[in-house]
């Protein structure tokens, strides 16, 4: 490695030229950035020849080539482009030249005598030691540190240090050249950032608090924009071509600022295109109050879920056409239309019939996840009495009640209990409930539909004596598939989404579902609906999914 | 008899509610496999009740049942759908164009005329 500088005579000849030539080519290599590979010899020599300014106050006799008026007025310039420092062998600092002072934001007498360590953290520090151990061995080291400030912030600096020795070749310690290069750094980081940016499909706006200018727009942007490489420099929100998405973004954004929240989502047609648009409002801190934008293209999302809703449809449709021909036939069938049928094959004719009524519970299960996923659940709302639906479900599920040997006792409904709600759903809630508690009660059980009247709402209990529900699936048991996993409950013929969707529809006229339940004792789901659901209805309807056949 | 008339494109489903309707020995029972066909068949025979598929391929039930509003003899008939599933607020919508009745499928073929007998208020 270098050690030129170890010849006192190499040395003071180097000092005119390396102030002309040395300093320029380390200069140049510090600013351009391929130091690593250059500053070694170039900064050392560089170093080299400011040693007598830099020492002039120190031990070193100024060097005759330094009355040059020349000479004296480009270090000069040196002394202000670059921060110097020199420090003893014990590492103290011996000499700071003023632009380290006004950087830094010590005054000088905090500097000298005091150990180099004082102006680097504990990361720094362990490369102070470093580069040490490389100055003890005569090499010289250019890299990033960061620096420690006054008030505690940091910088990075771009240094070259070299060793020094006395005239008998001693070594007595080491110079550093130091170069802010805080600013660059975050510059190239933002242009890192930038050039990832652009390869996003996404569009990036960044755009100022006040003006709602453009100060950022990465490529994709600018494509749909129609706005050449910056055209997004002196343009404002307003300036997009679509005055509906412009009216929509900026009110969004005005309402972040206004009301100190942070982001914002929400989908907006923009020139054609539906987007969803994300908007994170960023604080005045370094840089002025900005909001960044993301718009996400979503044509081809809501294409996929159209093709997935229409292929649920369809499927739906090719199923149940031939399920009503099965069903039906076994219908007629089992009630001898066709003649009367033997013991054995009408029980095993009723298992078929029985397992294709379940094949089209599913498919109905199926169809409303589909529903409840895309938000489409429909909701037909009603002026109803709630004791009459509880006595219909009863009667709609009396065959499979009598098939158990099971007794339902309604209580609670002896005065009619007005409600506002959708019928249907509250009967495929009651009636999935009750076909639970059907299912899971002991021959001879007693399940108890019970109601209790409160002012603003109700609550409905479904309560049987069944098995329980073992501890380690209470957490799941309004998961989807809850039962599948679970071959004791599957075996009782669930499919596994019922309690899902009831908890969806429960949820969606703004109720709570719940459950109680003691193993070996029985369980009471129970749930509560306020009584006028419908201003509290909360899922959007969008367009129906037509599955008519 | 009530005189009915089913539209349905699906053989096998007409052939059980056919039997099913057969079976109550209270219905006269024509069946079309298509809106298209139907529409030929009404001049000639002046049906009751309607019994309509909702969706078929050419014209759909619905389609069907408007262009059967547009013949004066045919104008008051009650119309009932059969259909695979439609959203409630479909069956709302087929309902305040006149149906009776949205009867959904799978159907249970012993309750059918039961079901079409109370539509039509008999």
């Amino acid at each position: 490695m270098f050690n030129a500088v170890k010849e006192k005579s190499t040395r003071h000849t180097a000092i005119g030229a390396a102030l002309g030539v040395g300093w320029y080519v380390s200069a140049t290599a510090l600013l351009s950035g391929s130091v690593a590979t250059v500053a070694p010899a170039a900064g050392a020599i560089a170093l080299t020849a400011l040693v007598p300014i830099a020492l002039r106050k120190w031990a070193r006799p100024t060097s005759p080539h330094l009355k040059d008026t020349l000479l004296a007025q480009r270090m000069a310039v040196c002394n202000r482009h670059t921060m110097i420092n020199v420090v003893d062998r014990n590492a103290k600092l011996v000499e700071v030249n003023d632009l380290l002072v006004e950087t830094t934001g010590y005054a000088r007498e905090d500097l000298i005598g005091k150990p180099i360590d004082m102006l680097y953290d504990d990361t720094g520090r362990a490369l102070v030691r470093r580069i040490r151990r490389m100055l003890q061995r005569g090499e010289s080291w250019a890299g990033q540190t960061p620096l420690r400030k006054a008030d505690g912030s940091s910088i990075f600096t771009h240094t070259t240090t070299a060793p020094l020795y006395d005239d008998d070749g001693e070594w007595v310690g080491s110079i550093s050249a130091r170069t802010d290069v805080t600013q660059i750094n975050k510059l190239m980081a933002l242009q890192s950032s930038a050039e990832i940016l652009n390869e996003l499909r996404d569009e990036i706006w960044i755009l100022d608090a006040d003006e709602l200018a453009f100060s950022y727009m990465n490529h994709a942007s600018l494509d749909r924009l129609d706005w050449r490489q910056d055209g997004f420099r002196g343009r404002s929100l307003s300036d997009v071509a679509d005055a509906e998405a412009v009216r929509v973004i900026g009110n969004a954004c005005q309402l972040l600022k206004k009301t100190h929240q942070m982001n914002s989502r929400f989908d907006v047609d923009l020139m054609g295109t539906p987007f969803s648009v994300g908007i994170k409002f960023l604080p005045a801190a370094a840089q002025p109050a900005r909001f960044l934008i993301t718009l996400t293209d979503l044509t081809e999302a809501r294409a996929q879920e159209q093709t997935k809703s229409d292929f649920i449809s369809m499927v739906s449709h090719e199923l149940r056409s031939p399920l009503t021909s099965i069903k039906g036939s076994m219908g007629l069938l089992l009630s001898n239309a066709a003649g009367e049928l033997p013991d054995k094959a009408a029980e095993l004719l009723q298992i078929a019939h029985r397992n294709a009524d379940r094949l089209v519970l599913i498919i109905n299960d199926i169809l409303d996840l589909e529903k409840i996923s895309a938000g489409r659940m429909d909701f037909v709302m009603e002026d109803v009495d709630l004791g009459a639906l509880i006595r219909e479900t009863d009667q709609a599920n009396e065959m499979m009640r009598q098939r158990l040997g099971l007794t339902v006792k309604i209580e609670g409904t002896e005065n009619p209990i007005p409600l506002s709600t959708d019928p249907n759903r509250i009967i495929q809630v009651l009636t999935n409930l009750l076909s639970n508690a059907c299912k899971f009660s002991r021959p001879g059980g007693i399940i108890t539909i019970s109601v209790r009247d409160d002012a603003e709402k109700v609550r409905i209990s479904v309560r049987d004596q069944g098995m329980g529900i073992p501890q380690k699936d209470q957490h799941k048991i309004f998961q989807r598939f809850a039962d599948l996993e679970n071959s004791e409950r599957a075996a009782k013929g669930g499919t596994g989404l019922g309690l899902n969707i009831c908890k969806a529809i429960v949820e969606s006229l703004g109720g709570k579902i719940g459950f109680e339940t003691e193993e070996g004792v029985g369980t009471s789901f129970n749930f509560v609906l306020p009584k006028d659901s419908g201003s509290r209805l909360i899922i959007s309807q969008k367009d129906d999914v037509r599955e008519a056949s | 008899m009530i005189k009915l008339l089913h539209v349905e494109d699906d053989a096998d489903i007409r052939e059980i509610a056919k039997m099913a309707l057969d079976l109550s020995g209270e219905f006269e029972v024509v069946q079309c496999e298509s809106g298209e066909d139907a529409l030929t068949t009404v001049p000639g025979y002046l049906p009751d009740v309607i019994l309509l598929d909702m969706m078929m391929p050419g014209m759909t039930g619905k389609q069907t049942l408007e262009k059967m509003r547009e013949m004066p003899e045919l104008a008051d008939t009650p119309a009932i759908f059969m259909t695979a599933r439609a959203q409630q607020s479909e069956m709302e919508e087929l309902r305040s164009l006149g149906a009776a009745e949205v009867i959904s499928k799978p159907f249970d073929p012993m309750s059918l005329a039961d079901q079409v007998k109370s539509a039509i208020g008999i």
